[in-house]
């Protein structure tokens, strides 16, 4: 194995894991905001946010990618309007579609989670006199963060394996660097394995992470 | 390959589980399209490796190859627990019916397995679907491909790329339903009593259960 590749490497990784966090906590903001909605079937806009569900989760992310990277540039008002700037940066818009796919899977899996709750807890906030919202946010949801919290762990990993697919609209991320090194050298094989290596490392910490995260969280069901 | 998967990691010869188990674990934690790549370029790679000569490989067998092994390493997860899920009684049963091991798991375990891991098997069918965008990008004519030149030719990306989401889409949601007439057919012989049980099974709550 030639190590010289692994520094090149590395300096994708910043990259990757600046917009693993920043989309994934946008799409737990999101999701949040949307699973709220849903349970609480405010007019309108639990529509909005089960169309939001629907298109995300039944298309690929490439294309929401592209779509989102390229498609604005179709319009004039788009162009000269303040959104712009941000619209033409590689880097928003790599972040925009997995903030936003993450957050209609999370949305789908804490709307499980809440279902999943048992009725009686929902009736013994009514019978301590808490209003719906009241009971939503103080005692259902958080025991639903908890149920959720294995699925989340892997929706977590998910985003960290879709972040590689921004290297298609130019953004230097760990993939986008392995893919330019693999032009330069041909050296197929090794900045392939290597590149794995690192995301593997990646899942490797994240699982770990998270076990450790569930074990904390569910302490009290042991 | 799934099922092959499956019993491999299940078998009582440790170092073909390990070694499955180590194959299923490195397939699920690269990016999708890194295994694309890996097969497309890496084949042509280790071929001019081993006999010195050029040879291109398909890019549509190269991305056919990727996006089955991925398929089956996923896909033989949920078999696993479906495997598991099977009673032992069956097993039992068809031993003391005088069966032979080959017939009792194609005659008993694998018609059963099937409608535990239905459920499973479907989401996967569905994500798999997405991934076939993937191979655009090593040069298959697919879906996405054919948009973006269109969409390059026209100057108009976002008709052209929301098109090919709204097809994906469609097949989506045709899947789905097809998926649902194949689940309530597979549970077509249950009682509503124990079809209820069926539900709270733990290969199809995995998702919310810890």
């Amino acid at each position: 194995m030639n190590w010289d590749y692994l520094p090149e490497l590395l300096k994708g990784l910043g990259t990757t894991l600046e917009l693993t966090v920043v989309s994934l906590l946008t799409g737990l903001v999101l999701a949040i905001l949307f699973t709220i909605v849903l349970s609480l079937k405010v007019r309108v806009l639990d529509r909005l946010v089960k169309l939001q569900t629907l298109l995300f989760t039944g298309t690929p992310l490439l294309i929401q990618i592209f779509l989102i990277y390229y498609g604005p540039a179709q319009f004039e008002t788009i162009k000269n309007s303040v959104l712009w700037p941000l619209l033409s940066q590689p880097w928003f818009c790599a972040m925009l579609a997995l903030a936003l796919n993450s957050a209609a899977y999370s949305t789908q899996l804490f709307k499980g989670a809440i279902d999943a709750v048992p009725r009686s807890d929902w009736e013994a906030c009514q019978a301590l006199g808490m209003t719906e919202r009241q009971a939503l946010i103080k005692v259902i949801l958080p025991h639903a963060a908890r149920r959720a919290l294995p699925a989340y762990g892997n929706e977590i990993i998910l985003v960290m394996k879709g972040s590689s697919l921004a290297s298609t609209i130019t953004l230097m991320d760990l993939m986008g660097y392995a893919a330019r090194l693999n032009a330069q050298t041909y050296d197929t094989l090794t900045v392939f394995t290597m590149t794995g290596l690192i995301y593997l490392a990646m899942t490797g910490v994240l699982t770990l992470l998270i076990r450790f995260m569930e074990h904390k969280a569910l302490a009290f069901s042991r | 390959m799934a099922i092959l998967f499956a019993l491999a990691e299940l078998s009582r010869f440790k170092p073909l589980a390990l070694a499955t188990s180590t194959l299923i674990a490195l397939l699920r934690g690269l990016p999708e399209i890194l295994v694309v790549f890996f097969v497309y370029f890496g084949s042509t790679h280790a071929i001019f490796l081993l006999t010195d000569e050029f040879v291109e490989i398909s890019p549509f067998l190269a991305g056919t190859i990727a996006l089955s092994c991925i398929y089956s390493a996923y896909a033989s997860q949920t078999l696993r627990g479906a495997l598991l899920a099977v009673p032992k009684g069956q097993l039992e049963a068809a031993i003391a019916l005088g069966m032979s091991k080959p017939h009792t798991f194609f005659k008993i375990t694998l018609p059963q397995t099937w409608r535990h891991a239905l459920p499973g098997l479907g989401n996967q069918w569905l994500v798999l679907l997405k991934d076939t965008a993937l191979v655009a990008l090593i040069g298959v004519n697919e879906l996405l491909l054919q948009a973006k030149m269109t969409a390059a030719s026209t100057y108009e990306p976002f008709t052209w790329y929301a098109t090919a989401a709204l097809i994906y889409l469609g097949i989506t949601l045709v899947s789905q339903a097809a998926l649902k007439q194949m689940q309530a057919r597979s549970n077509r012989h249950l009682t509503s009593n124990t079809s209820n049980t069926f539900s709270q099974h733990p290969v199809m709550t995995q998702e919310v259960t810890p």
